[in-house]
């Protein structure tokens, strides 16, 4: 019995570390063929564990039952991460900026996927979230920290402002107040000058934490790793934070009431339910997560301007929901990192990104519209 | 006086692209209950159009031969044709496996729709990414009545938006197609029974917006004399705004919302002192403002929701 347990233990353990690996000769190859065998063979190890339907329950049942190992030995290798990549500071920060389209597509993920209610504003809270934080930092000298929680409400404020006058409209009347709220805060960010302008912010100070820098390369006994690595130990304690909320709020009431509103809205406000009141919860708390991420933006890249926070960034964001997986935690971070990390890998075709975006979200739209990772029906205990 | 009378010539013009696009926006909507969001951009492809065929006719030496009198209307007929049968063709590919889909759907795949159009216009375009001279297909001449300096092609642009405008309007309200157009409209399941296509009518109806919309494009091109590859966007943007200020399904509250907005835009440049740069702005407030007080538009119905 004890040795069974041990055997699964080690496979969940080699599962993962395969899985590990796999990641980082996928982020270390270089050459474009590779690139594309090694994107076919994940696509042919979809298929496989789709197809062969024993080996998915196995591994699901592992994960299952040793949640906290599975959870902790994932922890452990991302930890890693930063030494493996010692050499190319350049691969950190791919999975820096994976780490912050992570949060906002976690946030978005409350709205698209939980609620079913259509936000293309999610640059323009990521937009106030950078600017709040960084014009405090640069002309008051706020510090990181506290800046992180003004970003944040900062932002929620705009969505509450947003939220509002949303909660009188539905669907493509709804789309086109986010579309146009989204616009004017690009508009006004490109013009007012107490902003920057078209120029934007530069010289935003780094944050630090006891005296030590994060400009500056870690070092742990006597190995140093570059200074994107400060950064990913902060985007990975966040992410892990905003997962920890978003799966929190998904087993909450809170969740179930998002969920029943994207059922069947009358039928959730036939049960007494207030629409209103969850929906605008809704748009704070993805406005709070994009304006935390706004700011750690801003102060990683150290010069934010309005293009960073264009409406290309939303779409962005919303193609990440919609290929994760809607109103599936996990999925959605997978699609976060898959769109940041994939068209980093051919950056000799960078013009496509755009293009290979469009036509993944109409693709999955009419092939998959449930996403890679389909949310499972809700099953409570018996 | 002059001056105010300006800019109502000025305002005039851009309400008539966003009456263009605007319609466009209602028949999609009054055909499948669809908002078409790259609709803008299928008309700025348009524009793009006109600078292909341009660029073919030059090389074919037709340009230096015909009068241009007889050359540009031959161009924006071809543009239609070509731009209303691509509407056709992504009506079929992209919004129909959507019929009966949730209405999120089509509309993330819309915008996305929006996104490939656009970079596929900028990368098949040297320099895509910079304005393109757009060619003088209207005379440049102007001249002044009573102080007015008038443009000779905003007076060409306004005609030529009048004329479709009351093309469109016989052809929906005379003909058997226009019949089947306003059946669908309002009940397609009902039509169908009726004995109408409704693949054709929908189909028609995409043409049809879609080939009106290139007109906004050719127009707005044939103004500023460039085009750039991402104008779509805010031109969807409006456009869609327009069709909701007027109430959205109403072919005839696309003319008063494109003119409103257009009104709002021109009046907040002159008028709002600094207020140039904030024109897009002061546009959306408003379309936000009629959304919260009157969300059916002007002229829209107002809907009840049905359990």
């Amino acid at each position: 019995m004890l040795n069974q347990k041990i055997g699964r233990a080690i496979l969940l353990v080699a599962t993962e570390t395969a899985f590990f690996i796999l990641f980082v000769a996928f982020m270390l190859t270089n050459e474009t063929l590779s690139i594309i065998g090694f994107i076919l063979f994940f696509i042919l190890l979809g298929i496989f564990f789709q197809r062969w339907k024993k080996a998915n329950e196995v591994l699901t049942k592992l994960f299952k039952e040793m949640k906290i190992l599975s959870v902790v030995a994932s922890i452990l290798l991302l930890l890693l991460l930063p030494f493996v990549f010692q050499k190319s500071p350049y691969l950190i920060h791919v999975c820096v900026m994976a780490g912050l389209y992570a949060i906002l597509a976690l946030g978005l993920n409350f709205q698209l996927g939980s609620t079913n209610v259509v936000n293309f504003a999610t640059a323009a809270s990521y937009g106030i979230g950078a600017y709040a934080s960084s014009l405090l930092a640069v002309h008051y000298h706020l510090s990181f920290w506290p800046g992180l929680l003004v970003g944040g409400g900062v932002a929620s404020l705009f969505g509450l402002l947003l939220g509002i006058p949303c909660m009188k409209t539905k669907d493509y009347y709804l789309s086109l107040v986010t579309i146009a709220f989204g616009l004017i805060v690009y508009v006004l960010l490109i013009n007012f000058s107490w902003t920057g302008g078209p120029n934007g912010i530069p010289n935003i100070p780094g944050p630090s934490l006891f005296g030590h820098s994060f400009r500056e390369p870690m070092k742990f006994f006597g190995c140093v790793v570059p200074f994107q690595s400060n950064f990913y130990y902060l985007i990975f304690a966040l992410v892990g934070g905003a997962l920890l909320v978003a799966h929190r709020l998904h087993q909450s009431r809170v969740g179930l009431t998002w969920n029943a509103i994207r059922e069947d809205e009358i039928a959730a406000r036939c049960q007494g339910i207030d629409v209103t009141r969850y929906k605008i919860l809704a748009f704070c708390i993805d406005a709070f997560f994009g304006g935390v991420t706004g700011t750690v933006y801003a102060h990683y890249i150290g010069f934010i301007s309005p293009e960073n926070f264009a409406f290309i960034v939303s779409v962005v964001v919303v193609t990440m929901v919609i290929l994760g997986g809607m109103d599936n935690v996990f999925g959605v971070i997978i699609g976060a990192v898959l769109l940041t990390v994939i068209p980093e890998k051919f950056r000799a075709f960078q013009d496509l990104r755009l293009l290979m975006y469009g036509v993944i979200v109409v693709a999955m739209l009419m092939f998959r519209p449930q996403g890679l990772f389909p949310q499972k029906l809700r099953v409570y205990k018996r | 006086m002059a001056e105010i009378l300006q800019q109502m010539i000025n305002a005039l013009l851009i309400g008539c692209t966003y009456t263009l696009i605007a319609i466009g926006f209602n028949l999609f909507f009054g055909a499948l209950n669809v908002v078409h969001f790259s609709h803008g951009d299928v008309c700025i492809l348009g524009a793009f159009m006109v600078l292909i065929l341009f660029g073919i006719f030059k090389a074919l030496g037709m340009v230096a031969v015909l009068p241009p009198v007889l050359f540009v209307p031959v161009l924006i007929i071809l543009t239609m044709v070509v731009t209303g049968a691509l509407g056709a063709f992504i009506e079929r590919v992209v919004i129909r496996p959507f019929r009966f889909a949730p209405l999120l759907m089509v509309l993330v795949a819309t915008v996305a729709l929006g996104i490939v159009i656009r970079e596929a216009v900028r990368l098949s375009f040297p320099h895509g990414s910079n304005p393109q001279v757009f060619p003088r297909i209207l005379p440049q001449q102007s001249f002044t009545v009573g102080g007015l300096l008038i443009r000779v092609d905003s007076l060409i642009i306004l005609s030529i938006t009048l004329f479709l405008i009351i093309l469109m309007f016989l052809f929906i309200q005379r003909t058997k197609l226009g019949a089947a157009i306003r059946a669908i409209s309002q009940d397609g399941e009902a039509a169908m029974m009726m004995g109408i296509n409704m693949d054709r009518t929908v189909a028609a109806t995409f043409f049809l917006g879609s080939a009106l919309g290139a007109v906004a494009g050719v127009l707005i091109g044939a103004y500023n004399n460039i085009i750039r590859f991402d104008m779509g966007l805010m031109g969807g943007v409006k456009g869609f705004s327009a069709a909701v200020v007027g109430g959205l399904g109403n072919v005839y509250g696309a003319i008063i919302g494109g003119l409103i907005l257009g009104f709002v835009e021109t009046f907040a440049a002159a008028f709002v002192p600094g207020g140039t740069p904030y024109t897009d702005v002061f546009a959306f407030l408003v379309v936000i403002f009629f959304l919260i007080f009157r969300p059916s538009g002007i002229l829209g119905e107002k809907v009840y929701e049905k359990v």
